[in-house]
């Protein structure tokens, strides 16, 4: 008896448990795949949907971390007039500008249907090493404080079907000249929007058109936009653009090595709060600036991509509005009503190193 | 008395047994990521469960105009290899509750290997996402069983 129990024992083992190892190959043996060419969806009501990639785009970051640094420029600044006091007009300097620069992007929901991401970003500027800052209250704040941003960020990514998309992007901005012990009140964050509809047609192009409430170029400005991500039949080449904001030509050595050359127009209105003489009179500092660049982006360890970029800072906006009754106003470009100080930064070369982790 | 009652119950095992088969094996069939761009058939190796490409909507590389190759793949040895018949799931195991999970998924466009679990949202309907470390920074693909056309 005792032995029929353990054959049985051991019979049932050998039915219920035996295993095979994990194939050590990716290679089948040769199989008629033309059977499959004519399968359908079980559900009746099923839909595809494209997706937000097209082959050889740049990785999405999902959380990153660097350096941002500009090499020495000058300040030139206009007349100040202000209800009890006039500043003259002067020119100060400095050796040079940067900070960290930190963000993350998450994907919250993930669907075929719909992409939402939400996130983050930080960026400090510190300016170093000035020169005459006393001729000028801007030049003085910008030494003793520098700028701070902090920000929040949604994107949502829908399919309306395997071609047509909707893109809405929302973020909202705390700029200033505030450090991370005295960071400044909500009601001076700042809003800026944009809208798109578009079509994919096929896995190497997808492009569409909208319009943008952006800070851009230091103020407010209502804009349209064009997205268009597009890569050469030889997979080598592509283009990644959403203008005006930024553009750029890639070129693919591998999916792990990408080079970069394009321009990136970055800009945001930021309150001058912390400075005793301007302080309390409502000024924000409308800074826009162009940087042409190239980007070296390299995979150094699977998810971790290394971004180097270098390049050129042009000045496009550094001047100063007073808000009446502290409510922000729309200029746009044709608007004249006058800057309270008009100030020019000169040029300078820049660099901006990063640390990313990438998303599938 | 007590050796018939030990009988019993060894020889319930199996019928228990092929009850949990029948319920993991459901991930098994004909399935089509969301881009439409292939489709895999999910199978059962032993105790686990893998995919294979084993129909491409562009089954031919347009520079080339020859079959499509794994030409991304980290290993140099493997970018030969054609992805019609490539299995890219892989090493996923039931855990109950219509979830597979310790597994990897691949990505022939960029070579990159993930973690990978699935879920089973309805017997069509399967919910594939591939992660980096932590589930949290991942994405998710919906994927559709298909049938033989009626």
């Amino acid at each position: 008896m005792k032995l029929l129990l353990n054959l049985c024992i051991i019979f049932c083992a050998k039915v219920c448990f035996a295993q095979i190892d994990s194939l050590q190959t990716d290679t089948i043996k040769e199989e008629d795949f033309s059977m499959y060419e004519n399968f359908d969806f079980a559900d009746e009501g099923a839909k595809r949907f494209c997706t937000p990639k097209v082959f050889d785009l740049s990785p999405a970051k999902l959380i990153w971390f660097g350096y941002d640094h500009q090499g020495g420029f000058d300040l030139s600044s206009d007349t100040l007039i202000d209800s009890d006091r006039t500043w003259s007009p002067g020119n100060s300097s400095f050796k040079g500008a940067g900070g960290i620069r930190a963000g993350a992007n998450i994907p919250i929901v993930s669907r075929t249907n719909i992409v939402v991401q939400g996130g983050f970003n930080l960026w400090r500027i510190n300016y170093s090493g000035a020169k005459n800052i006393g001729v000028n209250p801007l030049a003085n704040t910008l030494s003793q404080n520098g700028l701070t941003t902090m920000g929040l960020m949604a994107t949502v990514f829908k399919p309306l079907n395997d071609r047509r998309f909707i893109i809405a992007q929302g973020n909202a901005d705390l700029n200033g000249d505030y450090q991370f012990n005295n960071i400044i009140p909500l009601q001076y964050a700042r809003y800026s929007a944009a809208a798109l509809y578009g079509i994919k047609t096929n896995d190497r192009k997808m492009i569409a058109f909208g319009i943008s409430r952006t800070y851009r170029v230091g103020e407010i400005n209502y804009i349209p936009i064009m997205l268009l991500n597009w890569t050469h039949i030889n997979r080598k080449w592509g283009v990644e653009m959403l203008a005006p904001a930024r553009a750029q030509i890639r070129r693919s050595f591998s999916p792990r090595k990408l080079l970069f050359f394009g321009y990136e127009l970055e800009g945001n209105s930021y309150r001058i709060l912390n400075n005793t003489e301007l302080g309390l009179r409502h000024y924000e500092l409308r800074r826009g600036e162009l940087r042409f660049r190239f980007i070296w982006e390299q995979s150094i360890y699977k998810f971790i991509w290394l971004s180097v970029q270098a390049g050129y800072r042009y000045d496009y906006a550094f001047d100063v509005d007073q808000f009446p009754n502290d409510k922000e106003f729309f200029r746009g470009f044709f608007g004249n009503q006058p800057y309270k100080m008009e100030n020019a930064l000169g040029g300078t070369w820049y660099s901006f190193v990063s640390l990313n982790l990438v998303s599938p | 008395m007590r050796n018939l009652l030990f009988l019993i119950s060894v020889l319930l095992v199996p019928v228990f047994g092929i009850s949990q088969d029948a319920e993991s094996d459901r991930l098994t069939g004909i399935w089509e990521p969301s881009n439409g761009k292939a489709r895999v058939k999910i199978e059962k190796i032993g105790a686990k469960y893998y995919g294979k490409i084993v129909w491409l909507k562009e089954p031919n590389d347009p520079t080339t105009n020859q079959p499509k190759v794994d030409k991304n793949n980290e290993d140099e040895s493997l970018r030969n290899t054609p992805l019609r018949g490539y299995r890219l799931l892989k090493d996923f195991v039931y855990k109950g509750k219509d979830e597979w999970s310790d597994g990897t998924i691949y990505d022939p466009e960029n070579g990159s290997t993930y973690k990978s679990n699935i879920k089973m949202k309805d017997a069509n309907t399967l919910e594939i996402r591939g992660y980096i470390g932590v589930e949290a920074l991942g994405r998710t693909d919906v994927w559709k069983r298909l049938e033989v056309k009626k």
